[in-house]
């Protein structure tokens, strides 16, 4: 032991790469947390379960292709269809890569190195987006692939799985910002998996509600909007207005024009404004 | 050059000023940064890592600006904050890598310093454990690692003594002293307690309500306190006046005289005075060469 001890100090004069590399560095770091990479066996459950369920629509939409030479489900739908198991990846995974800088106030030893809270709240954001697109793209694309394999009747959909694809993109960055923007708030683990839950839970109720009270007392087209508050019907409703895909809501129709495709700007522009004023406060600590 | 040169550095809270016209540059070597709880050297640091905006004044870092190259400054320094900054549930060298990579290692030389420098701080096998389970006295290990893992120019230490038990004070001040000395990184260390710096210091700053009081090297300190602490039962004042005239330099404290030590004359003046005026001595005390009592001692004329 104390001969170990005494080697002497060596100083470091090999290279110091530049804030990029620190930022991608924090950025991969973060992604491995979501998925629970390089932590203990029981961070790798929930993920890896609900990236598996994710799963599930694509063997059966393969397998029926394959057998009886038909579509069930569409690309441009698989989002919606499949929104809730993207919730509770968003609840159950956001905290982790937030809060426990916050609540053990790790933030200190980022701070007094060269990366700033912006690159911070950057690498953040971007590796939780990176998940959910994963999540949501990787299946898209399996069964695109399964599709041309199959070689089904006419056309291959390629413009309705591009859509989709970017689509799932555009809710990627969506979600990353409110759902860590929420867990932010809450330092909490437990508290933060709720509150995003709570939103996601209150939001899909209130969307047909929303949309029925207004239809029933006769402002049937006010109607329309109440389905954008929820995110995976808002996001839904740009798509029907950039790539002309099909609704996929229960009843009626969104409101046309550009103003779902605004409201998700103005979302992620909020919510990307809570983050930094939550790290701002915490940095000044 | 200064390692830190600070110039007229004021900062106010809404309610308190943390920082008052400090003035004060700091060479290499380890600096003591001295002062009673709310003094302002937690304000002090923070604003010298450029994480805290202030009111008034300038302050320069390794001759880099702290405002305006504070990125800079961050890739040559290292921090150990005062409070708990650990997530318990990685390893000591996970994080550690980790934050070596934050400061632009690459991954190879990340993994090779974090294991240095757990070496040198003194944690062996239990750095593959998560830190959650660790005492108080490897997690502050681990928090001084993460401060040296990128081999900064200085590191700024805020209160590493912190909960440790004496034991783990003197191991921390040994280690201190070390890269202080050996590693050849220059240390400005706060505590709020005098004592215990000037064993590992080469320069102590004391402050106060964010004002400088002191700053000067600890030889002048150990020096200035050549000093016997005096103390009678009744005729303090006139004991003090009967010094006086005779030529010593008496600085009353409490009910005690603290009298500075010129050469052997000092003890005979003491003895020839309490003598004269038939006085009763209670105590005749040798300085004990703390800076403590140089501290106050000033304090009192403050
Ligand atoms: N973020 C803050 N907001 C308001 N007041 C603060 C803040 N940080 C420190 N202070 C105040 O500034 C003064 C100096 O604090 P600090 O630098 O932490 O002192 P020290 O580290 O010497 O104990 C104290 O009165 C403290 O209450
Ligand atoms: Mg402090």
């Amino acid at each position: 032991m104390s001969e170990i001890y005494d080697i002497g100090y060596r100083h470091y004069d090999g290279p110091r790469l530049g804030r990029h590399h620190t930022v991608l560095a924090l950025g991969v770091h973060s992604l491995r947390g979501v998925f629970g990479l390089g932590r203990p066996a029981r961070s790798k459950i929930m993920p890896f379960s609900l990236a598996a369920i994710m799963m599930f629509p694509v063997v059966v939409s393969i397998a029926t292709m394959a057998m009886i030479q038909q579509r069930v489900g569409d690309y441009s739908g698989y989002a919606v269809v499949m929104q809730a198991v993207v919730a509770i990846f968003l609840a159950s995974q956001a905290p982790t890569v937030v809060a426990p800088d916050l609540r053990h106030r790790v933030l200190p030893l980022y701070l007094s190195r060269p990366v700033t809270i912006t690159e911070y709240v950057g690498a953040k954001v971007a590796a939780m987006t990176v998940a959910l697109f994963l999540l949501v793209a990787v299946p898209l694309t399996v069964m695109f692939v399964g599709d041309l394999l199959v070689d089904m009747p006419g056309p291959p959909p390629t413009g309705e799985y591009l859509g989709a694809v970017t689509m799932a993109a555009v809710l990627a960055v969506l979600l990353s910002t409110v759902g860590l923007a929420l867990a932010a708030l809450t330092p909490r683990r437990g508290l933060g998996v709720a509150s995003v839950i709570t939103v996601y839970l209150l939001s899909t109720g209130a969307a047909p509600m929303i949309y029925a009270a207004l239809y029933e007392s006769g402002y049937r087209s006010a109607g329309a909007w109440g389905w954008l508050i929820n995110p995976f019907w808002l996001v839904d409703a740009a798509q029907v207005w950039l790539f002309g895909s099909t609704a996929h809501i229960p009843d009626g129709a969104y409101p046309g024009g550009p103003a779902p495709i605004l409201i998700v700007l103005a979302l992620i522009a909020a919510a990307m404004a809570v983050l930094s004023a939550r790290y701002r406060k915490a940095a000044s600590q | 050059m200064h390692i830190l040169a600070i110039e007229g550095l004021t900062k106010r809270f809404p309610t308190v000023t943390a920082l008052d016209r400090l003035t004060v540059t700091v060479g290499p070597g380890v600096t003591g940064l001295v002062g009673a709880n709310g003094a302002g050297k937690s304000t002090l640091i923070k604003i010298l890592l450029g994480l805290l905006p202030v009111s008034e004044g300038r302050a320069a870092v390794l001759g880099l600006d702290a405002f305006t190259q504070s990125a800079e400054i961050r890739r040559l320094v290292g921090y150990m904050p005062e409070h708990e900054c650990l997530p318990p549930d990685v390893s000591a060298t996970e994080l550690v890598v980790h934050l070596a990579r934050m400061s632009g290692l690459p991954r190879t030389a990340a993994r090779e310093r974090a294991a240095d420098v757990l070496r040198h701080v003194g944690l062996a096998e239990e750095r593959y454990r998560p830190i959650g389970g660790y005492s108080t006295g490897m997690k502050q290990r681990v928090k001084l690692a993460q401060a040296i893992v990128h081999d900064p120019k200085l590191i700024f230490l805020d209160e590493p003594t912190n909960g440790l038990d004496p034991r783990g004070r003197d191991e921390m001040l040994t280690l201190i002293r070390r890269i202080g000395t050996e590693f050849g990184i220059s240390v400005l260390v706060t505590s709020h307690l005098l004592g215990e710096l000037e064993r590992v210091c080469d320069h102590v700053i004391v402050i106060d309500s964010g004002r400088l009081l002191r700053s000067s090297a600890i030889t002048e300190f150990t020096q200035a306190t050549e000093t016997i602490t005096v103390e009678v039962e009744e005729g303090a004042d006139a004991l003090a006046g009967r010094l006086a005239e005779l030529g010593q330099t008496v600085t009353p404290h409490g009910r005690m005289l603290l009298v500075k030590v010129r050469g052997p004359e000092t003890y005979d003046a003491v003895r020839d005075a309490t003598a004269d005026l038939d006085l009763c001595l209670i105590r005749l005390e040798q300085g004990r060469n703390r800076i403590e009592d140089v501290f106050r001692g000033e304090a009192a004329h403050v």
